[in-house]
């Protein structure tokens, strides 16, 4: 079946089984292995894209759910030499251990603080609570969204 | 490999369940996609009703608010008139699952899975709600305690979807409660809810009530003997705590990997007491107005 | 294609051109140099690895605990569309068994199946789902067995046996020792107490889990990339199995995704050479699901301990008795390390003169008992702190003054007798916490709870043994080089499985060189490249490798030093020093580029080795062989004390940990961000062991398979958490340091049990403390 969408910017289309999970259309068809897969039952969030700018699982959409969408994956958020302030926050505070729960951390990271701009540190674990971390225990990857949080916004800087 | 349908109008829908009257619906997926996964079902094809704009969204009447079954639980605890109308739903979407699910999982979703532990089911029985019914045929509203007949097991027949949820419009409560209990803060499984509305007055004596509890019976369980224990008395640890006696008897709940029987009774019953808070400082109502 | 063409790949020491010019100094907090490929999704983890004409492998798995293999029918499945060839036992052309200590694990079960998780074929296919299909049309037939499903009753008389092959019987390991007078010594006490304590099993639940890919190329060279803990051992194994010339067998760790233990030892490794021996040179791949994981992958032993400690009325503790049973499942898998830690550690960090301290790991067909970040010490730890606070109630004492008075320190001898040589700042730790706010203000804050909610605060002392004990060498061969380029290349000896060592080691080895982030290169374990340093584990990665490392860095740098100041014809190489990037003479300010230097070095020069082994335990305490194969005695410790403060709600039980402190003494600390990552981490599992996570076996069956039904904290349920270092510089450690990799994960179940009993009055024995098990505590009261 052929579906038709956007990924990090670009128009693309693709030619899958319409029942083929998105996760796997990322990873083994479009080779973006920036997207993970811990659990596969959406209990873990490793697998998290954005999809018209919101946070979701990947594991648990199928292919047709793309027709039509804008997809955000990791490796669309850095524009070019440039981290988006949420992953330079995220080097600079130590918020990446093992790296495996990172890429869907940042998305969630991000849909948070697109809908709550100046979260406090309990919005920001609850913000995060659909991703799982194994090594950091969390605090420096509050510490690093919290620290995203109070850099001046796009609009700020320009004026 | 799966067929799987992305009807935009009803009329795709009924010609798809037509000729498939043994395709699995879904919205969000995240109940059905898991259950096909772990093997629970093998449907021959899907039907995913996400891009149906007739099941999206939040229409406000005069007294009445219509809920697509396709809203997800972020859009609907964003919605100003569900917030404002019906904080307790709110409360009980808000700690369903976890952000991106409740992104992804919507109002229908919960409804028609009818897990004794649906977070937003409790909230749904304190408010009488009713859910509409549609097929090519026509439709039909019904009490959502009629719709949820066990646990997984609701009045759909085939070729008929959950259409979106009905709630009246009613600014007398003034308690609006709902509290989950699970074995971790987040992305837990209910292992025994209450939600709760109430009409206290200034001297805080409770002069209404409707209690519904989750996790602790086959499906939602609501229990009248204690709506009448606690009204007309005061909200009090006493009042409240000879009402979970009450509760502890009435409710049915089984033992299984997330808690005990026994747990659960005594915490469905404990559950209440919580209520005791509400009159330590004075209750705002609805409307804005302090009592 | 990204990583599979790309085998011999080197990281460069950061991808951003901001950081390029940090200095790297020891004691620093440099941002860790892995990050930023992380956070770009461009680390290409084991599980990332695909390839064009790729072929899927999978396991059969036995699905019961204990039975006869009577037959294997796959003719079936064999024939199914997609299907390229399943493999049983007869395909194995090597030695069928495996295992760290004892080979005691098949490769593919052969005589009978001992846990529901044994592989019992592999099948490779075109893809998943016809991977999926062939693997569920695979029929065993099974004379079920009866099943060993305690450790208790494992060791009975008449028991069912696990291996009928074992001279033990079900006993993998025992120990039985005896330190001073022994029992003698317990009448003597003025204050005696006895509790039993129950520990579940835990799952590691690592993000990534366990994959590789693998390949024999037209050499016949089998090269296999996975998440691993062991690429040396791992290729040792693998070769051993299948037949082959351990030179034929190369072995790739790139990042691992978490580990924690469950990746020291084999996982996919072999299943995927067996594979790639039949794909006619096609590449394979395997990733196991998370509920695979959950079935096959080793797990915490779970613990049934019997405590009795006794002390004198001054506050002096005199006897111990110690009666621990492990269930180590139906493999060696290091269980008998376990055991033995367990064993050192069982008296905690306190001079207690007198004990009898015996335990066993016993064979059973449940789940596999593996290694698990702290190794047996979490278990006892459990125990033996919140038997001080029993005692110390007993007494009528304050427990943090019962810890401090018994606290151990150098010189002084351990609960098995070994004196402390090396740096022990248990005492400066419990201090921290003494004149801490949070312990001075307990009695107010807790006094603060409102209704239905009770408060209490607990505390714990903590210690951990690093390296393998007195037999097995603990070795690093480091391996730098200068290139042709003039960049520093350091070749890692030990994964980094999420811990930082790469970082910390690029850290080391540039500020021995001078050199800042831009001018090095890091390469990853590999059996071709990198030189053998043992087990990414037991707290001595940055110990061990980092030693051999600045043996092999000032190796380099007085060559380069030499040569160049042979080459200017100046005095010595004490005229000279590195700079970023070149070597300076100070006399006349003359600069030569590195990559200048390279060319005047020969090859062999440019790259400096070095080796070093840790040094172990002198003392003879008449400890058996077989225990101190298995490590007994070590001779390096880390300490610590913890401290929370929990919050219960009466309604529901449920604990709420409000406040978290953790004081560490891991020698000098090298890079305080990371080391901090280590000890919140620590904390983070420690606080699921203590709160919700509990693997549920019943008749051998797990009944919580899967991440809805195994409960792991998220973000919301673990707290603030404040971590101070206290450094007291380690002699024999790498600038001071020592292992922080374990030591904060033993804190906090009994820092929160304590804190439990201490809100409401009555003990919880048995972990996790779930809102049903502490509520019904509060509901006796």
């Amino acid at each position: 079946m052929r579906i038709d969408f956007k990924l990090n910017g670009k128009a693309i289309f693709i030619d899958v089984p319409p029942d083929r999970r998105v996760v796997d259309i990322m990873r083994e068809d479009l080779r973006l292995t920036g997207t993970k897969e811990s659990c596969g039952t959406g209990d873990c969030g490793a697998c998290t894209i954005l999809v018209d700018g919101e946070s979701r699982l990947s594991c648990l959409m199928l292919a047709v759910q793309l027709q039509g969408r804008d997809i955000t994956t990791i490796e669309g958020l850095a524009e070019g030499d440039s981290l988006h302030p949420v992953q330079q926050a995220f080097v600079e505070h130590g918020a990446v251990q093992c790296g495996f729960c990172i890429p869907g951390m940042i998305l969630s990271a991000v849909d948070l603080l697109d809908r709550t701009p100046k979260p406090g540190r309990k919005e920001i674990r609850e913000g995060l609570s659909g991703n799982l971390c194994r090594c950091t225990g969390y605090q420096k990857i509050v510490d690093a969204v919290q620290a995203a949080s109070s850099l001046p916004t796009k609009d700020e800087s320009v004026s | 490999m799966r067929n799987v349908f992305l009807p935009r109008t009803f009329e795709d829908l009924w010609e798809t369940l037509e000729k498939e009257p043994d395709a699995a619906l879904y919205a969000g997926g995240t109940d059905l996609l898991v259950k096909i996964r772990a093997g629970c079902v093998d449907p021959p094809c899907l039907v995913c009703l996400e891009r149906l704009h007739a099941l999206q969204g939040i229409r406000e009447e005069p007294d009445k608010v219509f809920i697509g079954a396709a809203t997800t639980h972020s859009r609907l605890v964003e919605h100003p008139a569900i917030r404002e109308q019906f904080p307790v739903l709110v409360r009980g979407a808000s700690v369903l699952g976890s952000p991106p699910i409740r992104h992804m999982g919507t109002i229908g979703g919960n409804i028609v899975t009818a897990s004794p532990a649906g977070d937003t089911l409790p909230a749904l029985y304190v408010m009488d709600a009713a859910v509409e019914v549609r097929s090519a045929a026509g439709t039909r509203i019904l009490p959502i305690r009629e719709f949820i007949l066990g646990p997984g097991t609701v009045d759909l027949r085939k070729g008929e979807i959950l259409c979106g949820v009905w709630l009246n419009k009613n600014l007398e409560w003034n308690v609006h409660h709902y509290e989950k209990v699970g074995r971790r803060k987040a992305q837990a499984c209910s292992v025994a809810s209450l939600a709760a509305v109430l009409v206290v007055s200034e001297t805080f004596e409770t002069e209404k009530a409707r209690l519904a509890w989750g996790s602790v019976g086959p499906t939602v369980v609501t229990l009248q003997e204690v709506e009448d224990a606690i009204v007309g008395k005061q909200l009090s640890n006493e009042t409240l705590n000879a009402a979970s006696t009450l509760v502890q008897h009435g409710v049915s709940p089984i033992d299984d990997i997330r808690a005990s029987a026994e747990y659960r009774r005594y915490v469905a019953g404990a559950l209440l007491t919580r209520l005791a808070d509400y009159a330590a400082a004075p209750i705002v109502s609805m409307n804005g107005s302090r009592l | 294609m990204k990583k599979t063409d790309q085998q011999d790949q080197v990281e460069e020491a950061c991808g951003s051109s901001a950081a390029r010019h940090v200095p790297l100094s020891v004691g620093a907090s440099v941002a860790r140099l892995d990050a930023w490929d992380k956070v770009t999704g461009k680390t290409g983890f084991a599980a990332d690895y695909y390839s064009d004409d790729l072929v899927w492998a999978g396991v059969k798995r036995a699905g019961v605990p204990h039975a006869l293999v009577k037959g294997i029918n796959f003719a079936h499945a064999q024939s199914m569309p997609g299907v390229i060839r399943v493999l049983t036992h007869k395909d194995v052309p090597g030695i069928n068994r495996q295992g760290v200590i004892r080979k005691d694990q098949p490769v593919l079960v052969d005589d009978k199946v001992r846990h529901c998780g044994d592989a019992v074929a592999l099948v490779l296919a075109e893809d998943k789902a016809a991977l999926e299909k062939a693997i569920n049309a695979i029929e065993i037939q099974y004379e079920p067995l009866p099943a060993v499903l305690d450790p208790e009753t494992a060791l009975e008389e008449g028991a069912p046996l696990v291996h009928e092959d074992h001279p033990g019987g079900n006993v993998l390991l025992k120990g039985d020792l005896t330190i001073g007078v022994g029992p003698e010594a317990e009448k003597e006490c003025d204050a005696l107490v006895e509790a039993r304590f129950e520990t579940q099993r835990q799952e590691h639940a690592y993000l990534e889990t366990e994959a590789g890919w693998a390949r024999v190329d037209d050499n016949g060279m089998l090269t296999i990339v996975c998440s691993t803990q062991t690429p040396f051992r791992d290729r040792a194994e693998v070769s051993e199995c299948l037949g082959l010339d351990a030179g034929r067998v190369r072995i790739i760790a790139p990042y691992c995704g978490g580990a924690f233990g469950g990746k020291d030892g084999v996982t996919v490794q072999t299943l995927l050479g067996l594979a790639a021996l039949h794909s006619a040179g096609r590449p394979v791949k395997m990733w196991w699901a998370r509920e695979e994981s959950f079935l096959a992958g080793t797990k915490r032993h779970p613990a049934q301990m019997y405590y009795r400690l006794g002390a004198k009325s001054d506050g002096s503790l005199h006897y111990l008795s110690v009666r621990l049973y492990l269930d180590t499942g139906p493999y060696d898998h290091l269980g008998g390390v376990v055991l033995t830690l367990a064993l050192e550690h069982a008296g905690g960090p306190y001079r207690i003169p007198n004990a009898h301290l015996q335990g066993w790991a016993a064979y059973t067909n449940n789940p596999i008992g593996g290694a698990f970040r702290g190794f047996g010490v979490p278990q006892v730890t459990a125990a033996i702190e919140q038997m001080m606070d029993m005692v110390a109630h007993k007494l009528g004492r304050d427990p943090l003054d019962l810890r401090l008075r018994n606290a151990l320190k150098r010189g002084d001898r351990n609960c098995v007798g070994k004196t402390l040589v090396s740096s022990t700042g248990l005492k400066e730790c419990l201090e921290v916490v003494k004149t801490h706010a949070l312990w001075r203000e307990r009695d107010r804050w807790k006094s603060a709870a409102v209704s239905r909610k009770l408060r209490g605060v607990g505390i714990a002392a903590v210690m951990q043994a690093s390296g393998y004990g007195p037999v097995v060498p603990d070795v690093g061969n480091a391996k730098v080089e200068l290139t042709l380029e003039g960049k520093i290349r350091v070749y890692s000896g030990v994964v980094d499985m999420g811990q930082g060592n790469a970082s910390t080691s690029v850290q080391m080895a540039g500020s021995i060189l001078g050199q800042e982030a831009a001018h090095m290169e890091l390469v990853l374990p590999d059996t071709e490249r990198t030189l053998p340093s043992g087990s990414a584990s037991a707290s001595r990665c940055t110990y061990t490798f980092g030693n051999a490392l600045i043996g092999a860095a000032e190796i380099l740098k007085g060559r380069i030093l030499q040569r160049a100041a042979d080459l200017l014809m100046a005095g010595g190489k004490e005229e000279m020093t590195l700079v970023p990037g070149a070597v300076r003479h100070l006399k006349t300010g003359r600069e030569f580029p590195l990559s200048r230097i390279a060319q005047f070095l020969n090859n062999s020069e440019r790259v400096a080795t070095n080796h070093f082994r840790a040094p172990v335990a002198a003392d003879d305490l008449g400890i058996p062989d077989d225990l101190r194969l298995h490590g007994l005695p070590h001779t390096l410790f880390s300490y610590g004390a913890h401290l929370v403060a929990v919050e219960i709600d009466q309604i529901t039980g449920a604990v709420d940990v409000q406040r978290c402190l953790a004081v560490t003494d891991c020698g000098k600390v090298i890079n305080p961000q990371i080391y901090e990552q280590q000890i919140q981490g620590a904390i983070g599992q420690g606080l699921g062991y203590a709160l919700c996570e509990d693997l549920e076996v019943e008749q051998g069956r797990i009944s919580t398979p899967d991440f809805s039904t195994y409960i792991l904290p998220t973000a919301m349920d673990i707290p603030e958490m404040e971590s101070v270092a206290v450094e007291i510089y380690e002699h024999t450690g790498p600038f001071g340091l020592k292992g922080v990799g374990e030591v904060a994960t033993n804190g906090p179940l009994p820092a929160v049990a304590n804190a439990v009993a201490d809100a409401c009055g009555v003990r919880v024995f048995r972990s996790p403390l779930t809102p049903e098990r502490v509520l019904g505590a509060i509901r006796k009261v």
